[in-house]
């Protein structure tokens, strides 16, 4: 399940006011997510989160649903 | 260790030379193959060369003869070097294109390798088992160049014993080594073939611009379908037996700090980039990173295949001059496929020079340096003609223009290809006398030459060419699209020092809610092409501008939507 929160940050730096997310959604099915904007949105969730991502972590993501859990783990509470 | 950088012989092939490097030193490390997370696989020079003859014998096996173009569309893999010589060595002309990313439609994909195949005369593709069954009609399909699929993958490259039938003796030195293509879009590439004598000669006029030593290390995430990272980072390396490390650009996009870590690592001393890695690099990669990295020993990195920008060098220094980069290290190249590669080269361990000009000025052609400020643009030297290569800036009806005039800038050089594959009306359009007209704008000043735009619409992103005339093409059958009223341009994209594409079309739909299923169509229709298309806009009938020829003007429109339209969002 993809949060609202994360859809939003992922949307606005494609400039699209819908697009349906889920788990199983690839970056290439999602229009203007190229490799070029892959990195705004990390970037952008980075920021939106206050969190960090490691090169191996994001080079092994697969799907939004991976990129959600990522997110969830780095900001749960220790 | 290599004792000096080889010298230049004109009956030379690649061939010759590479088995000259493995001969007299077989241990040395010719390829380093980077990959994120593993241990990086170390090719040296006597295991290359034993793997491309492997290779070789297989294709000469297969089929494959003399002077035939071998297209390869492989992912980022350890054997592809060995695939590369062995092609060569078997006497036939390698040719890298692009793998198709994740995006691209496969039938789109296809049909742009068709064309490619008919226009540049493609005659095997060597390719991945995964790619099957996308490009297994092409072979079959009536009037296809193409005899064959062969995936090389599946051979032991390396402990390969068997025997092959006698290779055929290479060709002379002046026959064809390889195919290069000048643009990045799929319908409208355009192929330059060149000899060895090109490929080797370029490479030791340029070695000698960039004073190379048997010191040095390249280090590369660029595509190998692109000239900059064929022949800049790859053959450079190969032919004087320098190493290289080989990033996968794919991975570097995602993670540009392995780029870093790789040239940290290992050593590196040169690198070329386009503009944008600079600003991509400078804000992706954060301050932990970094820990224990050092770059002294990084001589230049090149900033080249797209207009350098002032700003790309100065945030990049910003951000890593604490970690060994220095000013002089940040240098710049003008270069394209028709010419090889290099036409101008900054000065090795001088920064590249700066001129602070008046920018209302500049826009009419003239450079007037005056202090910086809100009026100033800064124009950044792609440094000065390398040896046997002359650039000239003229006007309009190609007279000469005098120093501090922009002009478009036209080259003639020893390295100039001879036109491209099999499409004699286009390099008519651009050969002309033996000089080359490059579409691009420059001027010079104290001898130094600036590039500084387009004459052609040609797009810039991220260093790829992308021609509009592609992404007009394919929105005409967008539905709701009013045929032949699309305008595709360039809009700069300051944050990471490139160009977004946006569209402008007239529709019907114009102000209704149809109008959001056009947009989507559009971005999608993009998508197919393997194109991002950031902005679009919809107008109603009537509103593009049109040139005398009555076709929408893209120079014209662009302003148009920029200044009424741009500034409303």
């Amino acid at each position: 399940m993809i949060s609202d929160r994360l859809k939003k940050v992922i949307l606005r730096e494609l400039h699209q006011d819908d697009f349906p997310l889920t788990d199983q959604t690839l970056a290439s099915e999602v229009p203007g997510w190229d490799s070029l904007n892959h990195v705004r949105i990390l970037a952008a969730i980075e920021k939106e989160f206050a969190i960090r991502f490691k090169t191996l972590e994001v080079l092994r993501l697969k799907n939004v649903g991976e990129l959600q859990a990522l997110v969830d783990k780095k900001t749960a509470p220790r | 260790m290599l004792s000096s950088i080889v010298h230049f012989s004109p009956e030379e092939r690649l061939g010759d030379r590479w088995r000259r490097h493995a001969d007299a030193s077989p241990q040395a490390v010719a390829v380093t193959h980077w990959v994120a997370g593993s241990e990086p696989m170390r090719w040296t020079w006597g295991d290359l060369l034993r793997g491309a003859d492997n290779v070789a014998g297989w294709l000469t096996a297969q089929g494959v003869r003399p002077g035939q173009v071998c297209a390869i569309i492989l992912r980022h893999h350890p054997w592809f070097y060995p695939v590369y010589l062995g092609i060569s060595l078997s006497g036939a002309l390698p040719a890298v294109l692009a793998y198709p990313n994740a995006r691209t439609h496969p039938d789109k994909f296809r049909q742009g390798l068709e064309g490619m195949a008919r226009r540049s005369g493609l005659d095997w593709v060597l390719s991945e088992r995964e790619l099957e069954p996308i490009v297994r009609d092409l072979v079959l399909s009536r009037g296809s160049t193409i005899q064959g699929l062969l995936f090389p993958l599946e051979i032991d490259v390396a402990t390969q014993t068997r025997s092959y039938p006698h290779l055929s003796p290479m060709a002379p030195a002046e026959s064809p080594c390889l195919l290069q293509h000048s643009s990045g879009t799929t319908g409208l590439q355009k192929a330059v073939v060149l000899s060895h004598r090109a490929v080797l000669g370029h490479i030791d006029r340029y070695q000698r611009a960039i004073g190379l030593t048997a010191d040095d290390k390249i280090v590369s995430w660029l595509p190998l379908y692109h000239d900059m990272g064929l022949i800049a980072a790859f053959h450079l390396a190969l032919a004087c037996g320098i190493p290289l490390i080989q990033l996968d650009p794919f991975e570097w996009v995602q993670a540009p700090v392995l780029f870093l870590e790789a040239a940290a690592h290992e050593g590196a001393t040169l690198a070329w980039l386009p503009n944008f890695a600079y600003h991509l690099m400078a804000e992706r990669i954060h301050e932990d990173d970094l820990e224990g990295l050092r770059f002294d020993r990084m001589r230049m990195l090149i900033n080249c295949s797209e207009p350098v920008r002032a700003e790309a060098h100065e945030k990049f220094l910003r951000r890593f001059g604490s970690y060994g980069f220095r000013a002089e290290t940040l240098a710049a190249c003008y270069a394209m496929a028709e010419t090889t590669f290099a036409v101008t080269q900054t000065t090795p361990c001088r920064p590249a020079p700066q001129l602070t000009v008046d920018r209302a000025e500049l826009a009419r052609g003239y450079v007037r340096p005056i202090q910086p400020g809100p009026q100033s643009r800064v124009c950044v030297s792609s440094g000065v003609p390398i040896a046997d290569c002359a650039v000239r800036v003229v006007n309009d009806v190609g007279e000469d223009l005098p120093d501090d005039q922009v002009g478009e800038l036209i080259i003639r050089s020893a390295s100039m290809f001879d036109g491209y594959r099999n499409y004699p009306e286009k390099t008519a359009e651009v050969l002309k006398d033996g000089w080359y007209h490059s579409g691009d704008y420059g001027f010079r000043h104290c001898g130094e030459y600036y590039v500084i735009g387009r004459k052609k619409d040609l797009i810039i992103v991220a260093g790829k060419n992308i021609y509009p005339e592609d992404i007009e093409d394919a929105a005409n059958g967008v539905p709701g699209v009013i045929p032949g009223r699309v305008v595709a341009f360039g809009v700069d994209d300051p944050e990471l020092g490139t160009q977004q594409v946006a569209v402008v079309l007239e529709s019907e739909h114009y102000g209704k809610p149809e109008a959001a299923e056009v947009r989507q169509g559009v971005v999608m229709m993009g998508m197919d092409i393997g194109i991002t298309i950031s902005e679009v806009y919809i107008v109603p009938p009537r509103w593009l501008i049109k040139s005398s020829a009555g076709k929408p003007s893209r120079r014209a429109n662009r302003e148009r939507v920029l200044n009424e339209l741009k500034s409303q969002e």
